[in-house]
Order: C-alpha cells, then structure tokens, then sequence
C-alpha cells in the first residue's frame, strides 16, 4: 500500500515554485498526457506523467523521484497541447527532476560520452543539443590545459544529434558511435546480397505496433537501420552508403512539431536538405537519398513510403541501364 | 410545437429574424424581417408536388449533409408551419414547381423580404446552442477520416426518419459497425476550446449507447470518458443499466485517433487510468460527444436585444440562483440553453418559468419600479446647448438614456434600475439620484467627518457587494477598526470624485472605495464605470503627493466579509504609521486642491442646503456631547 507523506503540501509546493511547475494541481487525471506519449508503449511500462503529478500531489517525494518518468520525459511537448487543461507537463516534470538532482539523485540513462582526447572544443555539440547538456570547460589533459566538451548526464536524453555533428568523432554513446552503425551499412561489403534500400528509422516515428512489425517483414534487399532520432543521421552516412553499392537511403523521422527529442527532424531535415543541394552540384541523380516525416497519425505510411522508393529506385535503375 | 401552432392566442413566426427592439417593459416595439420563403404562406398546403418535379438537389442541413433535399423543400418532415421554401442560391429558375402547383398558384419568386413592427409587452429569449465543430481538434481526425462522426450525426444515422431510416451504417463503405467508440467530453472541459462542461453529453452518450445496444446487442460499444457526471433524478440509474447491459467503460481521454488506411477502422489511443497503461484498440466508427457552444450569431443576437453575456457568450441573467429566467432588462427573459447549457427538464422548467414571469408583465398596467431612478436637470445638461457629452447615455448599462446633441438627455424611467453610474459620470451635476442625490450623500459625509476626520475611514460600499461585505465581517464577527464609516451607494460607479475630494477636504484620514467584482456586477457593467473613475483618481492624488494608502480601491464580494475587516484594518495601520502631525500638514497641503477640484459641487441645487442642515446637525451633535 502507498503511503501518503502527512508533510504532502510542501513537496507539491515546493514543486510549484519552480518554473515550470505552476499548474501541477490542475490536472484532473484524465490520462490525455500518458497515452500521447510513445515513453510507455516503446520503453518503459511503468512510464506515467499523470501518476507522477499525483504522486507528487500526494507528497510521495521518494516515489516520485526514483519513478522513471521524471527520467525518461524528454519534454518533447507532445502532450502539452492536447492537455485540456494546458498544463505544460513537461514544465512541472522538469522541476520534479531538478529537485531529484539536487536531492543527489541520478539519472538512469544512458548518456552521450565525451572522448577528451579527441575533442577540439570546437562547442559544435553545444549548438546542436536541445537539452543544454553539453558545455565548454577548461580542463588539464595530457599536462596541459585544453577547452574540452562535457556532458551533464542528467540533461543528456541520449537523442544523439551531437554524436552526428562532431566533426571529429569525439562523442560517442554506447549503441549508437559511428563506428557501430557504419557497421550496420556496411555488412554488405564482406556479405552476399548488397541490398536496394537502405532505410534509418527513428526509434520514435512510428506510433503503431503493427508499423514497427512490418519493418521485420522486409525481405534483405530492404535494410533497416534503427536510430534514436532522425536528427543521429550524418549526411555522410548516405553517401557511405551509396558509395558501396546501396541504390537509396530513406530516412524517417517524425512530423514537424512532434520529434521526440525537441529539434532532431528538424536538424535532419536541413542536413538532407543540403545533402540533396549538393547531389545536384555532382550530378547524382534526385531521389536517391529522402527525408520523410511520420505523424502520430500516419498509421501504414511507412509501407507506403518504401514501396514508393523501391518503385523509384526500380524505375531509376532501369533508366540507367 | 402543433399545439402552439393551432393555439389561437399563439402566433408563430417562422423564417423571421428580429432586427431591432424599441421601448420598455410593457410597450416594447420590434422590428421583424420576414424573409422571404418565395411561397404564399396562405395558399400553400404542403403537398410536396414542387419537390416532386425539381431538379436540384442540394446537401440537406438537417440531415446535416448526409442525404439531399431538393431546392424547394421543407426543412424537416414535421416542420410546423408545413410550409414549403425556395432555397434561392441553389435555384435554377426552371419553373417546374410553378408548373406543378398549378391552380394553388402559391409560388411566387417576385416576393420579398417582409419587415414589420410589432408591439409586444415581454420578450421571451430562447434561441438555444449550438455545437462544437470537432474538425479543429486534428487529432481525433473528424473531417479527415469518414468513419468519425458527431452525436448529432449518430443521431440522424440511427433514427428511424433519418437517411439510413435507422440501420446504422458507417459512412466509408456502408457497413454495419461491430465496434462502436463513444468519446466524451470533446471540445468541452477543455481549456484550448470550451472551458466549460456541457451539462447533457454523459447522459447523452448513455443514450446513444443503451439504443444502439437495444437494437444491435451483438455491438461492442466502449465510451472512454473522464468523469462520467449523473446528477439528476434517475440519471445513475440510467448509468446502471448501461453498464448492466455490457457497455464498456474506458476513464481515459483518447489523445488521437489513426486510421487504417486500408480498412479505414479507427484506432483509438487512450490510457485506461484504471491501469495506467495505454491501450490502443480498433473501432468501426468513432462517435464525438462535441461540447455546445453558443449559437454562432449570439453577439449580433445580445446586441439588438441589449442582453450581456457571461463568459463564454452565454446570455447573462439577473442573479443565478434567484432570478435565473430574467434578464437584467425588465420584460425581457431568457428561456434554455441560450442563458447556460442544460438538459431538456432543466429547460422546459426555465421556460416554464420565463412564461409565467412573461405572463406577470402582460397581466399588469403597472409595473413597479424602485424608487431611486435617475433625474436629469434639463437647464443644466450642456447637451441641451448643442454641445456633445453622452457619457451618461454610455455609462449606462441599461440603456435607458436617451441622448440628442441639441436636447437634454432624456432618461426612460422604467428601464431605469437606479446604480447611479450616470450620475457618477455627469461632469455638470445634471443628473441626480432619488433617494441618492448629492446633496444628501455629501450631507452624509459631512456629518461623519464632523469630529476628528483625520482619525477616520470612509468607506463608499456598494450595496450589493461590500455593504453586505461589511455585514458579514459584522455578522461573522471579524474585527476591524472602529474609526471606519460607511457609505451606502447602490453601486460603486454612483460615487461622484466629488465625494472624494469633499472627503479629502473636509480632512478624512482615509478613503476607501469598494465595489462589486468586475465579474459579480448588479448592475451589469456599472462597478467598471466605477473603477475606470476611481483608478484616475488613484493616479491624480499619487501625483498630488498623497501617502499611498490612504485612498484605496477595493472589491470585496458579499461573503467577502473577512477580506472587508482586512482592508478596513490595513488601512488603519497605514493611518496609524504616519505621524499625526505629518498627516495633518499632508490634508492642509493637499486641501486647496482638492476645494479646487469640488468647486462646481455646491452650484448643485440643494447641496447648499444640504450642507447647512448637516452643519447645524454637527452643532447640535457637538452640544449634546458637552452637555453630557
């Protein structure tokens, strides 16, 4: 049975003074927030905003500092507005995380490393990041003092945009370093069957069950790579891919507005935007690489969207030959 | 609706808007524009020969664009008048259905607009609601995908008279759904939308429900709601027998909706709270429970009428609790939704209601009004020397002023509900109050700053919210100085500056100036009359160099009684922390000033008289006292 703190009014109110966390007594439970979210479906079943409002309403301030929502949000605002009651649901988590930091706890995630010795201090990554986790500090490394990046693990939701934009190759999280998904585009190389298509899929893009299963089904001349965020994607990558053999490279990231990780379609979308700019200053032929963005409610899209670039690719190869 | 029709005191205006509306209680004079149906009322029978033989079919809104009607059609088969109309957009001017009436000769496409003066003595307002368009909440895709449909959709889908003639079918393909999902609270208890809960929708989407189970029993029907709210007579035990009859209940609110592009079923999105676990489950066809919302045309509506609106465009009425049917106008009356949602009993007993209040009005040839009704002096109103003013006529929130450049403003006594607010406004002192006149007012304040004023607190109460205020703090036996005396107004926008720079200069330790809440008004619009007057003031005495506090603004509700004795004891501690001779030097610096600004008070009629009979009282006073 849970207990409810006596001492309840000064956790929810010392949550409410903080920015962000104002209307956290407005909530009347109506479950718009969890089921808007992908956290619980494609994570973590424990994963419940509207549980941990009322657990702090309640004063549960242990409970509500080891329960993995305040972790795992990465305020991409998908619940904010469709809450009827326009609380800015992330806001309150938000401060519920800053006060769990500064209780001395930890997140639980696995965040982006930085390797020193390899870091410029260029502050690349501190530009692309949507959570202020990276920063610029002056360290003493190797005997001498530097101006290397770091990151705040408990800012850091691992999206992996700074891993695709450090020039250097600096940053690195376990899963998804360059090296390891290089190595999933490349397969092929030392393998049988090079295949037509290769597609990036974010971890986040598609809502329905039935869609994640479908990417199973393709046969092997459709290779899926799985990324966390669109924005993970190094325009270098396609032309890797390219390079060794691969007809076309689909990326799929979500909606404008609904990223999971705040900015990352976005970010994508300039990069594929440019790379496409470039293809036409050397002549590569249009369509080979393209970003498409799946809403919450594109159900089946993605079937839509491979066939249509397989029938592409096809039609582009037959012109060709 | 027949009944009305054939009642031979009851005459039915259909097809007719009102355009404007002249006069008072008793003597009303509405203008009518009877549009034109381009059919003789008096000739035509209602046959439908003209219907038969038209080419033109057009969306029917009544079915709302689920089957057609044609270009000369009634609105709806139990139409009361039965009385065929030319929808003249659609029209081709073919002239079959001129044909086809033949003999009766009752279309005539040369008619045209009507307009008509009728007296009336009560005006019942019931003009209704009407429904959210749930095609702005994109994420439960109504107008994307076919198979979501509103309540009122599902209404005509499943009656007998209805397109379907009553089979259920869904609009993609025409199949009969076997899942059906009901969701409430669409656009309604929502914040982006309509903050409000639109009172019937539970007991509506039970009804739906229980129907469709009666006639499809093998139907799984599910409505997610977030609080299911039952209470009426006999309203849970209509919730019972849903659930006993196995319909589901989700508490969850579905935050989207996707559809198969193939098979077009709808997945629904939503945690069962319950749980605390998403589920997504498949439906056939997605029933929204939109919010009702005021009717589209309620601003033009409440402005030819002269009836405010609450928030949210509701139609305001005179007390919510105890004057519910009428509307702050005498002899207007508000009947239904029009005034606030609610359900079919609630409504037909306010209608109930507003007829006999209506009936009151029609049965009497006097109407009684309370005496402290607004005086205009003519020779004073500089209106009547061709110069522009009418910030009487704008003050009031009745509209019961009458104002001409070139004539006096002219004030119509039964519409007059005596809050003062013109008076107040007048900057000639045209205008007075019976039983509130400056004269006697400024006799009040004299005689209660007659002994040491600098000690004291002047308190302008409005009647119906901080004199009530104060008597609460008194009844409930809150605490507050005792240097405090109050004034009665009828309302806070009666307080003239005059009363207030007479205070400041006969020496008042403080003012305070209190009122309604905006929101809370007795008379509509009166207390921001008031406010807009006293935040000026507040302004002119910060620069005149008064210590802040001593004139404050406040409102202060009638069950307020604890805030009345906090500001009353506020200020007194204000007054107690300045030096009494600093206090002293501040009301001898600031007096000429303030006599400066309350020059013209005393060329009112009877205020010099006033004041010396307030004089002599002070005297009389005094020598009771020394007597003593």
């Amino acid at each position: 049975m849970n207990h409810v703190d006596k001492t309840s009014e000064t956790f929810a109110d010392q949550v409410r003074a903080i920015p962000g966390g104002e209307h956290l007594e407005m909530c009347y439970s109506c479950g718009t927030c969890v089921s808007k979210c992908m956290i619980q479906q494609k994570v973590e079943p424990e994963y419940n905003p509207r549980r941990l409002l009322r657990r702090v309403m309640l004063g549960q301030r242990e409970e509500a500092f080891e329960d993995p929502t305040t972790w795992l949000c990465s305020a991409c605002d998908l619940c904010y507005p469709a809450c009827p009651q326009e609380i800015h649901i992330s806001g309150v988590i938000g401060a519920i995380k800053q006060l769990a930091v500064e209780a001395g706890y930890e997140s639980p995630l696995e965040t982006v490393t930085v390797d020193e010795s390899l870091c410029s201090g260029c502050g690349i990554c501190v530009a692309v990041c949507p959570y202020e986790a990276h920063s610029l500090i002056e360290k003493e490394i190797d005997g001498r003092m530097d101006r290397v990046s770091t990151v705040d693990p408990n800012k850091c939701m691992g999206c992996g945009t700074c891993v695709a934009a450090c020039p250097l190759g600096a940053v690195a999280r376990p899963g998804i370093g360059n090296a390891e998904v290089l190595a999933q585009i490349r397969i092929s190389e030392s393998g049988k069957v090079i295949p037509t298509l290769l597609v990036f899929v974010c971890d986040w893009c598609l809502r329905a069950d039935a869609d994640v299963s479908l990417l199973e089904s393709y046969p092997k001349n459709v290779r899926i790579v799985h990324i966390p965020c669109s924005g993970r994607i190094d325009p270098q990558m396609a032309l890797i891919a390219l390079r060794s053999g691969i007809d076309g490279v689909l990326v799929c990231g979500c909606a404008p507005g609904e990223c999971h990780y705040k900015r990352g379609t976005y970010v994508s979308a300039c990069k594929i935007g440019l790379l496409g700019r470039m293809f036409d200053q050397m002549r590569v032929d249009d369509g080979r690489v393209r970003f498409v963005q799946i809403g919450t409610q594109d159900r089946g899209r993605i079937r839509e969207e491979v066939d249509t670039m397989l029938a592409s690719l096809a039609a582009w190869k037959e012109a060709r030959s | 609706m027949v009944d009305a029709a054939r009642h031979p005191k009851v005459d039915v205006r259909t097809y007719t808007e009102v355009e404007r509306v002249e006069g008072f209680v008793g003597n009303f004079k509405v203008q009518l524009r009877e549009k034109s149906r381009y059919v003789h009322a008096d000739r035509c029978n209602g046959c439908g020969e003209c219907a038969a033989v038209c080419p033109i079919e057009v969306p029917n809104y009544f079915e709302l664009g689920l089957a057609p009607r044609k270009a000369i059609d009634v609105p709806m088969s139990q139409s009361v008048p039965l009385l065929y109309n030319v929808d003249i957009d659609a029209c081709i001017h073919c002239y079959k259905c001129v044909d086809a009436c033949g003999k009766l000769d009752a279309i005539d496409f040369g008619l045209e607009d009507k307009s008509v003066w009728e007296d009336v003595g009560a005006i019942v307002v019931a003009t209704g609601y009407s429904h959210f368009d749930p095609s702005v909440m994109s994420e439960y895709g109504y107008g994307r995908y076919p198979n979501v449909v509103t309540a009122i959709e599902m209404e005509r889908l499943a009656n007998s008279a209805g397109p379907t003639t009553g089979n259920l079918l869904r609009p993609s393909d025409g199949a009969r759904p076997e899942r059906l999902a009901l969701i409430n609270c669409v656009g309604s208890r929502d914040k982006r939308f309509n903050p409000w809960c639109s009172n019937f929708c539970c007991m509506y989407s039970l009804k739906n429900a229980i129907l469709l189970k009666m006639a499809y029993p093998e139907m799984d029907i599910t409505i997610y709601y977030m609080d299911i709210r039952t209470p009426s007579k006999g309203y849970e035990e209509f919730y019972d027998r849903a659930r006993e009859m196995g319909i589901h209940f989700t508490q969850g609110r579905p935050s989207l909706i996707a559809e198969d592009p193939e098979t077009r079923n709808l997945y629904v999105h939503s945690e069962d709270v319950a749980l605390g676990r998403v589920i997504e489950r498949q439906y056939d066809m997605v029933m929204l429970n939109q919010a009702a919302v005021p009717q589209p045309d309620v601003d033009t509506v409440s402005s030819v009428l002269n009836i405010s609106q609450s928030p949210g465009g509701w139609f305001m009425e005179y007390h919510p609790k105890l004057r519910p049917m009428d509307s702050p106008t005498d002899g207007l009356f508000l009947a239904g939704a029009c005034q606030g949602i609610k359900d079919i009993p609630a409504s037909v007993a306010q209608g109930s209601a507003a007829a006999s209040r209506a009936g009151r009005v029609l049965h009497s040839d006097e109407w009684e009004i309370e005496p402290v009704v607004a005086v205009v002096w003519e020779d004073r109103c500089i209106s009547a020397q061709g110069k522009k003013c009418g910030l009487c006529e704008r003050a009031c929130p009745y509209g019961a002023i009458e104002y001409e450049v070139g004539k006096p403003a002219h004030v119509i006594t039964a519409k007059c509900h005596g809050c003062g607010g013109c008076v107040g406004e007048c900057p000639h002192n045209a205008i007075t109050q019976l039983h509130f006149s400056d004269a006697q007012m400024l006799a009040q304040i004299r005689a209660l700053l007659a002994k040491n004023p600098e000690d004291k607190i002047l308190a302008f109460r409005c009647n119906w919210c901080s004199y009530a205020g104060a008597d609460a703090a008194g009844t409930s036996h809150f605490e507050y100085s005792s240097n405090e005396r109050g004034v009665r107004v009828m309302c806070s926008a009666r307080v003239d500056n005059d009363f207030i720079y007479e205070a400041f200069r006969l020496g008042a330790g403080a003012v305070l100036f209190s009122g309604c809440h905006p929101q809370d008004c007795h008379y509509i619009t009166g207390q921001p009359v008031g406010a807009h007057r006293a935040e000026r003031l507040l302004k002119a005495f910060t620069r005149m160099g008064m210590t802040p506090g001593r004139f404050r603004i406040e409102w202060i509700s009638a069950a307020q009684g604890d805030k009345y004795a906090r500001v009353v004891n506020e200020m007194q501690e204000t007054l107690d922390a300045i030096p009494k001779e600093k206090l002293l030097e501040e009301i001898d610096r600031l007096r000429p000033q303030m006599e400066k600004r309350a020059r013209r008070m005393r060329e009112v009629p009877q205020v010099e008289e006033a004041l010396e009979y307030a004089d002599r009282m002070k005297a009389a006073m005094i020598e009771v006292e020394v007597v003593a």
